[in-house]
């Protein structure tokens, strides 16, 4: 127990100390804190890019409903005629100019959209749902209906997902956010256990061809070389990882405390400024656009993760996610340590690295993209019990809520899964790591696991 | 100290050990002889429990052989090395705790085995930094290091020049003299005249030979004397006493190997020379480790 504890640390040390982990380690999350902020930044820049500021010119005279500004387009009625407009355009403060021609109400035609740059389909649909809407709301008055009635006929549709917890409680869910959420939960699983499973066949190669492993197996049985170096690489996947929990925590904590503030700062300051050049109007308006600005921040996808990632429990996931890295590593890495012990070199080794990778592929790929679409579904279930692929599922389908008994189902499975996949390689290794020059087989390996001690 | 009692090792089709026994004494430089692939190296990896053995047992000092032995032996594999990014001190303190020194006692011994062969300001290089020949002292002192009283060399001497391959020499005698037991694998037998006591010699799975040095190469004389005489002899001759086996002559001077026929001796083939050569030399041809090695393992083929 005493020699495990031994290859244990020397394996624990020699990662750990090197130059390439320690700046990984600092890296990532600057990486990550930095992806944080440009998400952040395009999502708000986003919603103040589709914030479009219309001249309204209109020699209708039919027409005597207004467009009345909403939150992104603001219409403004101007007295120029089209032709000084259209000279004018680009100078003012504008995006956009609306000609509305004359025209009959039941037969509107001709309404242009004149800009420095094409008006994009989702600003034209808009524009276009607006004038349909004071034409009815014109032709409705027409037909002796009061605007209070018309008042009262207006709602405004939000649509709230939730979904009914354990508990019976309902609770705020976002299956956007979920779906982010499951997304970058699937992808770091694969990429952990990917990544460290390789590390644990480099080091079994390395032994192998450095040849100190006659030496190592003379002092240490090869189940307790084995898995030292199994734990060991393990518990550097897990500093790694609760280094980079802990760093992202920090420096994105730090970013966006920095961003808001001066964000907030700023827009006090326009407002003062607004109030004071232009007219008590615009200032309003401004307050509105702010007040807009806001609440769309809110409702924007970092928003919702946000809002989501209060009520989806963090702490459940993270630790979840830690056993069933673990749990996925052990029992993906024991068989890259047979596979590492069956060869000579690294090259040797892409015969057996393709059907290895299969299922971890496979369970990544279907989980992304069956699992995420039907997280209750048959599939779902399945991918999230067989221990190839249910660390990843399972990640994937816990944002989604996972009933207790088939979380318990899948870690009890997943735990007797690599019991067995130690045993397997360890039966494989102990014969592997002392065979050179050979070009093994799967066969072969299969004879290996039969020889008796 | 060591015995070895009918060992079989079955590799799929291939046996690799049958039936093997034999013993090491204590104190003793024991060699273990036989051309490639006889089996040698599936022996030592059984004496060293890296695998087991189908039928047989070990015994070592009165026990069964079982893990509490590994610290007492020491194991220098003739495929050998050492991690290449690790620095040689903390590699060989690695090597010396896994055989279940604390970490003082190892540091200690570890400083006292680097004064002493020159190699103290390696302390903080890394394995690839070093050549062949001093990895391989790298490799001697971990295998000696928690002091075993069994030490196993696989080609011990493969890879130093001659000044390194010297200084080896005179530790193992050392360490011979202050009682540890060697088992000693070659190929240069030389070496085997020069430091083993005792021999056992595997081929094709088989011990087809053992005991001492001293006493099987007197059990393979087979009657041949080197002669060197000044003067005339008629050597063509049939004689009832031996047969000529070789012939020089440089100048005045003939040398002659010849093999004394069945029921003769020095005494009579002298006594046929006296009385007409002057003899310069005699002495008998004890065959080399070399010889025999060849002898017996071509005898077998």
């Amino acid at each position: 127990m005493n020699k495990i504890l031994l290859i244990i640390q020397r394996e624990y040390l020699s990662r750990v100390k090197k130059k390439s982990f320690i700046v990984m380690t600092l890296l990532t999350p600057i990486i990550f804190a930095a992806f944080y902020g440009i998400m952040i930044y395009f999502s708000i820049q986003g919603i103040k890019g589709s914030s479009n500021k219309i001249a309204v010119v209109s020699s209708n005279n039919t027409l005597t409903e207004q467009l009345t500004p909403t939150k992104n387009t603001n219409y403004v009625y101007v007295k120029q005629s089209l032709a000084d407009m259209k000279a004018q355009l680009g100078k003012t403060e504008y995006d956009y100019l609306l000609y509305l021609p004359d025209f009959p109400l039941d037969a509107p035609a001709g309404i242009q959209l004149i800009g420095k740059k094409q008006a994009g389909l989702n600003l034209n649909t808009r524009v276009a749902d607006d004038i349909e809407a004071i034409i009815r709301t014109q032709k409705l008055k027409a037909s002796g209906i009061a605007q209070e009635d018309l008042d009262k006929l207006r709602a405004s549709v939000e649509i709230d997902t939730k979904k009914i917890g354990e508990s019976g409680e309902d609770e705020d869910s976002s299956a956007g956010a979920s779906t982010v959420i499951a997304y970058v939960g699937g992808v770091l699983m694969f990429m952990f256990i990917l990544l460290y499973g390789i590390q644990v066949m480099r080091g079994v190669i390395e032994e192998k061809t450095s040849r100190i492993i006659e030496v190592m197996i003379s002092s240490v049985k090869p189940f307790q070389l084995m898995m030292g170096k199994i734990v060991g690489i393990a518990l550097v996947g897990l500093t790694q990882f609760i280094l980079w929990i802990v760093l992202t925590g920090i420096i994105s904590t730090a970013v966006v405390k920095v961003y808001t503030g001066g964000k907030d700062l700023k827009e006090t300051t326009i407002s003062k400024d607004q109030a004071s050049t232009t007219s008590k109007t615009t200032t309003v308006q401004e307050k509105e656009e702010v007040k807009a600005l806001k609440e769309a921040t809110a409702n924007s996808p970092i928003g919702n993760i946000q809002k989501s990632l209060a009520n989806l429990d963090v702490t459940k996931i993270v630790i979840l996610f830690l056993f069933f890295f673990l749990g996925g590593y052990l029992f993906y890495s024991a068989l890259y340590a047979a596979i590492g012990s069956a060869v000579d070199s690294e090259t040797e080794t892409q015969q057996f690295m393709f059907p290895m990778m299969m299922p971890l592929l496979l369970g990544y790929s279907l989980s992304l993209s069956v699992v995420t679409n039907d997280p209750y579904g048959n599939m779902a279930f399945w991918l999230s019990m067989i221990p190839f692929t249910s660390p990843i599922a399972m990640m994937v389908r816990l944002p989604y809520g996972v009933p207790d008994w088939q979380l318990a189902l899948s870690m009890v499975l997943l735990i007797a899964g690599f019991i067995g996949t130690v045993w397997v390689a360890s039966r494989i290794y102990r014969v592997g790591i002392l065979m050179y020059g050979k070009k093994t087989s799967f066969k072969e390996m299969i004879k290996w696991f039969t020889y008796k001690n | 100290m060591l015995r070895v009692n009918n060992i079989v090792k079955q590799y799929a089709a291939h046996r690799a050990l049958d039936d093997v026994s034999l013993q090491v004494e204590q104190g003793k430089i024991f060699g273990l002889l036989g051309p490639n692939g006889a089996g040698k190296t599936s022996l030592i990896r059984i004496i060293t429990q890296i695998t087991a053995p189908d039928s047989g047992e070990v015994i070592f000092n009165g026990q069964r052989l079982n893990s509490s032995h590994i610290s007492q032996i020491g194991y220098l594999p003739e495929e050998r090395g050492l991690y290449k990014k690790m620095e040689i001190g903390d590699q060989v303190l690695y090597l010396a705790k896994l055989k279940g020194l604390s970490t003082a006692e190892a540091s200690k011994r570890v400083k006292y085995w680097f004064e002493k062969l020159n190699m103290g300001s390696w302390w903080n290089k890394k394995v690839e930094d070093l050549s062949k020949g001093m990895q391989q002292k790298v490799q001697f002192v971990a295998t000696v290091l928690h002091q075993p009283e069994l030490i196993i060399l696989d080609e011990p001497f493969s890879g130093f020049d001659p000044v390194n391959a010297e200084v080896i020499k005179n530790e193992i005698l050392e360490l011979n003299k202050q009682g540890a037991t060697f088992i000693f694998s070659t190929h240069r037998m030389e070496s085997v005249e020069e430091l083993c006591d005792n021999i056992a010699l595997i081929h094709r799975s088989k011990k087809i030979l053992d005991g001492s040095v001293t006493d099987i190469r007197n059990h393979y004389r087979n009657n041949t004397y080197w002669v060197e005489y000044n003067g005339d002899f008629d050597t063509d001759a049939p004689s009832a006493v031996f047969d000529v086996l070789q012939k020089n002559v440089v100048e005045s001077k003939t040398t002659l190997k010849v093999k004394l026929k069945e029921g003769q001796s020095a005494n009579q083939l002298l006594a046929l020379l006296l009385p007409v050569v002057n003899i310069h030399r005699l002495d008998e041809v004890i065959p080399t480790m070399n010889d025999i090695f060849i002898n017996q393992v071509t005898a077998k083929d």
